[in-house]
């Protein structure tokens, strides 16, 4: 459920759009264990690597930005994406909290 | 996504319209689901399941299959009564977290466009403002003036439309004050019960700017209860 308290991430998209970047949405659409935001949490990026929004708490943001800008490079509409529970290693793109999430990546065409 | 299919999202979100977003994450196809209005055919096969998802208000992937589900309510509706110090400040809060807004106050040298910009302003008493706003479960009512005047009508009309929230500036003395003439005027215990006052939760601060965060920590917390 998405109520008021909804960031406008949707409505940033159509910004983006207006000035003729392509953008592709990214959407938590599966979590496990405690992931740090829930389903429906969404985040945008551009094909200049800006990104806005959030799918987790900063924790597999850069790789989010890198599998977008590669779905565009490859002229591909959409893809799946997962990511699992970190190890120590504190730079490695995973989960800290041990939660896992499912991202659905498309374009908006 | 297709642009188009954006575009309808972010109308039907600023038309205040209960609706879901379907997309079939195999294909990549989604569209817009609303109640009683007949389904995209891409998805016909999975209605049953997404009526159902959508009366739960439920977000996720419907069991078994591909298809996910994005459910938006309407959003909340927030009244303040009184254009105030204090509102100044509930204004930002209240739009970053995207709340739709009104201000009523018959006191036009308070309640000005310059003081609150992009604001919707009613500079007219809570009686005839209420005809200009729908009001339901949904609303919020925040009381700032302290004035029976002007508090005590709004309070009385949140009460009889049930506001999910309402709330009274004051101290305890005031509320007390508040409470009897409420009494008075034929509501119950219960109801009366409804308000909080004094108004927010308890941060200790005493500035307008930590009032209003208490009193927005408050009106979520209650939001999430209903």
């Amino acid at each position: 459920m998405k109520n008021s308290f909804d960031e406008k991430i949707l409505e940033e998209a159509q910004d983006w759009l207006s000035a003729k970047r392509n953008v592709i949405l990214a959407t938590v659409t599966q979590t496990w264990g405690s992931s740090p935001r829930p389903v429906g949490s969404r985040m945008i990026v551009n094909d200049k690597g800006d990104f806005s929004g959030s799918v987790s708490g900063g924790c597999v943001e850069t790789a989010v930005v890198r599998e977008c800008l590669s779905l565009l490079k490859d002229k591909k509409a959409h893809k799946k994406i997962e990511f699992k529970v970190s190890n120590e290693s504190a730079w490695e793109i995973g989960l800290a909290c041990g939660g896992e999430i499912a991202i659905f990546l498309e374009q908006i065409n | 996504m297709k642009k188009q299919l954006l575009k309808e999202i972010i109308e039907k979100k600023e038309k205040k319209i209960e609706f879901a977003i379907i997309t079939d994450l195999q294909n990549g196809e989604s569209c817009i689901f609303e109640k009683n209005k007949p389904i995209d055919r891409n998805f016909e096969k999975y209605k049953d399941k997404i009526d159902l998802h959508f009366s739960n208000k439920k977000d996720g992937i419907i069991e078994g299959t591909n298809i996910f589900v994005e459910t938006y309510i309407r959003p909340i509706k927030v009244i303040i009564v009184g254009a105030v110090h204090i509102a100044q400040y509930l204004v930002n809060f209240a739009k970053s977290l995207n709340f739709e807004i009104s201000i009523i106050d018959p006191r036009g040298y308070f309640a000005t466009e310059k003081r609150f910009p992009n604001i919707k302003i009613i500079n007219k008493w809570p009686k005839e403002a209420f005809e200009d706003i729908e009001t339901n479960q949904n609303s919020a009512l925040i009381a700032l003036t302290h004035d029976p005047k002007i508090d005590d009508p709004a309070l009385q009309h949140a009460i009889k439309k049930n506001f999910f929230y309402i709330g009274a500036l004051g101290s305890k003395k005031t509320h007390e004050n508040r409470c009897k003439r409420l009494k008075e005027a034929g509501f119950k215990d219960e109801e009366i019960k409804r308000i909080f006052g004094p108004i927010g939760i308890k941060l200790g601060g005493r500035s307008a700017p930590e009032i209003a965060l208490s009193i927005i920590a408050q009106l979520v917390a209650e939001a999430y209860k209903k």
